[in-house]
């Protein structure tokens, strides 16, 4: 029987935390900071960082230490530190999670953070619609300034920090980086070209490091329980624990802590109770909308970003979406594709005119007028989505629609005119 | 009127001092301007907004149709979000949509005569394991069924 791991729950898990400054630190909060700020140089922070093999929990699985390694040094313009708590995928819920739950957190890890790549304005970058959440981090920032964790000499060392949360405005795109770095500088959410990475010119044209509110919440933990410790959790490669927000037609949906690697069916059977009212599965969603599906025979796997990405899919932001044996395939397909057609921003050619075909081609078996010659065409429109724009978007939406009808055809023929 | 009051004013200022330009608090402001005009950005105060952001009026203009909560129209009293994506719109999205579309006479997009809802259709309220979600003003979103759609509007025009 699979149980939850609580390290970065550990808190939040504990009867009567209320996720206060007070409480924070009552519970052991802040002894990495003081680590991090008083015995540490950046360098080693980094080193810590990279030994622990944390990587990225935003989607794509990038390591942490790394990202933060490639960062220039001395280059004479201020170097930025952004946290992307955008959280826009359906079916991704963990960062919101965390930010209500337990914000010192993340915020510990985003001072470190700051610290380790000489950073002294970071900014959070929230969803606009979270205007509840948004007020919760900013009373807990106010608190961090009154404690004289943030502003200038933080603990008394020679290191100063800002930070200052930007709420968006409704687009899931300026969950990508880039897009996210324009929509700081007050332009239209569109992502850029790579390169230069944000790395050499992103905030304003210098150097900055967009983290994860997860990645950002696991950093203290690793200063504290030590790189080595950090490591020995998860399966090989994919160190750590996952926050997995498991929602759908589940019997207990919600966010589990596991360690990563831990078998996906159990997660399911174990921690979400399985499904409700005695069905069977039909699809399992892996990592939020822009991984594809998988069947209830492919399920008996290691919920890592290798082991998912062998079954031919993605691990992504862990948000497992668990649907039941009533469920309509081209229904959710088409809720699928008119998100992804919604939230393209219009910028790369193949993917604002194939999300708006294959919305249109998907529609068609959703209004039961579909036909051999459709399925072809989402195949033939699809192939040509893949890795022909500036970001992820388009391969995204293409990639669950190909899989969609490739997996499910008999589902699709039921909508033959 | 357009044009902030010295209150208002005092938060732009604070606002430009966190960001290197005055044009990355554009976002920020928008939400301001927002606030301030239920919830929309009325004509006229794009001129304004740019002029205080040293930007184009084209600028301002390509931002505001860029993001969904950038309002042209203001809201109702309480602008109810409904989402109808994947895992709210696999757990009856649609039926609780269509119910609030039944019981107020509007459709998304629109506002009731007497000012009192509006109603949007959205993506994703990131709650999604208490689908499904509707979310009312800045508040949390909340799990809802048709019967409890039926007291809270019933409650709320009680209450104008």
């Amino acid at each position: 029987m699979l149980q939850e791991t609580p390290i970065l729950t550990k808190n939040i898990r504990s009867p009567g935390y209320d996720g206060s400054l007070e409480a924070y630190q009552k519970a052991g909060g802040h002894k990495a900071l003081e680590k991090a700020l008083k015995s540490m140089t950046p360098e080693t922070v980094i080193e810590a960082v990279k030994e622990s093999g944390l990587r990225g929990r935003g989607g794509a699985g990038f390591p942490t230490g790394m990202k933060w390694g490639f960062m220039p040094k001395n280059t004479g313009r201020p170097s930025y530190l952004v946290c992307n708590a955008d959280e826009a995928e359906p079916g991704t819920f963990k960062d919101h999670f965390l930010i209500n739950r337990d914000p010192h957190l993340f915020l510990e890890g985003l001072i470190i953070g700051s610290y380790a790549i000489g950073c002294h304005h970071a900014y959070v970058y929230i969803r606009g619609r979270s205007q509840a959440p948004a007020a919760r981090l900013q009373t807990a920032i106010d608190n961090l300034y009154k404690a004289k964790l943030l502003g200038k000499a933080i603990l008394g060392t020679g290191f100063d920090l800002d930070i200052t949360i930007h709420r968006g405005a409704g687009a899931y795109i300026c969950g990508e980086e880039t897009a996210l770095l324009e929509s700081l500088e007050g332009k239209r959410g569109q992502p850029r070209v790579k390169p230069p990475f944000p790395a050499t010119h992103g905030f304003n044209a210098c150097p900055t490091s967009v983290n994860n509110v997860e990645s950002l919440a696991n950093v203290p933990i690793i200063l504290n329980m030590g790189p080595d410790a950090f490591k020995k959790l998860g399966s090989t490669n994919n160190s750590g624990t996952r926050l997995v927000g498991i929602s759908g037609h589940i019997k207990n949906p919600g966010i589990y802590e596991v360690e990563m690697g831990a078998n996906l069916k159990s997660i399911i059977y174990d921690l979400g109770g399985g499904m409700r009212d005695g069905k069977q599965i039909k699809v399992v969603i892996p990592g939020g909308t822009s991984s594809n599906p998988l069947k209830p025979e492919e399920i008996d796997i290691a919920y890592d970003f290798d082991a998912v990405a062998k079954a031919g899919s993605m691990l992504g932001t862990c948000s497992l979406i668990v649907l039941d044996e009533d469920t309509d395939i081209v229904d959710l397909a088409y809720r699928t594709i008119v998100f992804f057609n919604h939230e393209s921003c219009g910028q790369c050619t193949p993917c604002r005119e194939g999300t708006f075909w294959l919305k249109n081609l998907v529609r068609d078996f959703h209004d039961n007028l579909g036909d051999q010659g459709k399925i072809d065409r989402i195949r033939r429109v699809a192939a040509t989505m893949f890795g022909t724009s500036l970001c992820a978007l388009g391969d995204a939406a293409a990639g669950p629609m190909k899989a969609f009808v490739e997996k499910y055809p008999e589902e699709f023929r039921k909508h033959f005119i | 009127m357009v044009g902030f009051n010295d209150a208002v004013m005092k938060e732009v200022q604070g606002l430009f001092k966190r960001y290197p330009k005055k044009q990355h608090a554009l976002l920020p402001i928008l939400h301001l301007v927002m606030r301030e005009n239920q919830g929309c950005v009325p004509e006229g105060w794009e001129d304004y907004v740019a002029e205080l952001c040293e930007t184009s009026l084209n600028h301002i203009r390509g931002v505001i149709t860029f993001y969904d909560m950038i309002r042209k129209e203001p809201t109702g009293k309480f602008h109810i979000r409904v989402c109808t994506c994947v895992p709210c719109g696999m757990c009856g999205g649609d039926q609780i949509k269509n119910h609030i579309i039944k019981k107020l006479a509007i459709h998304p997009g629109h506002t009731t005569p007497d000012g009192l809802f509006s109603l949007e259709e959205v993506q994703c309220l990131a709650a999604c394991d208490k689908a499904p979600l509707i979310q009312v003003n800045g508040n949390n979103p909340e799990k809802v069924t048709e019967e409890s759609i039926d007291i809270w509007i019933q409650e709320m025009r009680q209450k104008g």
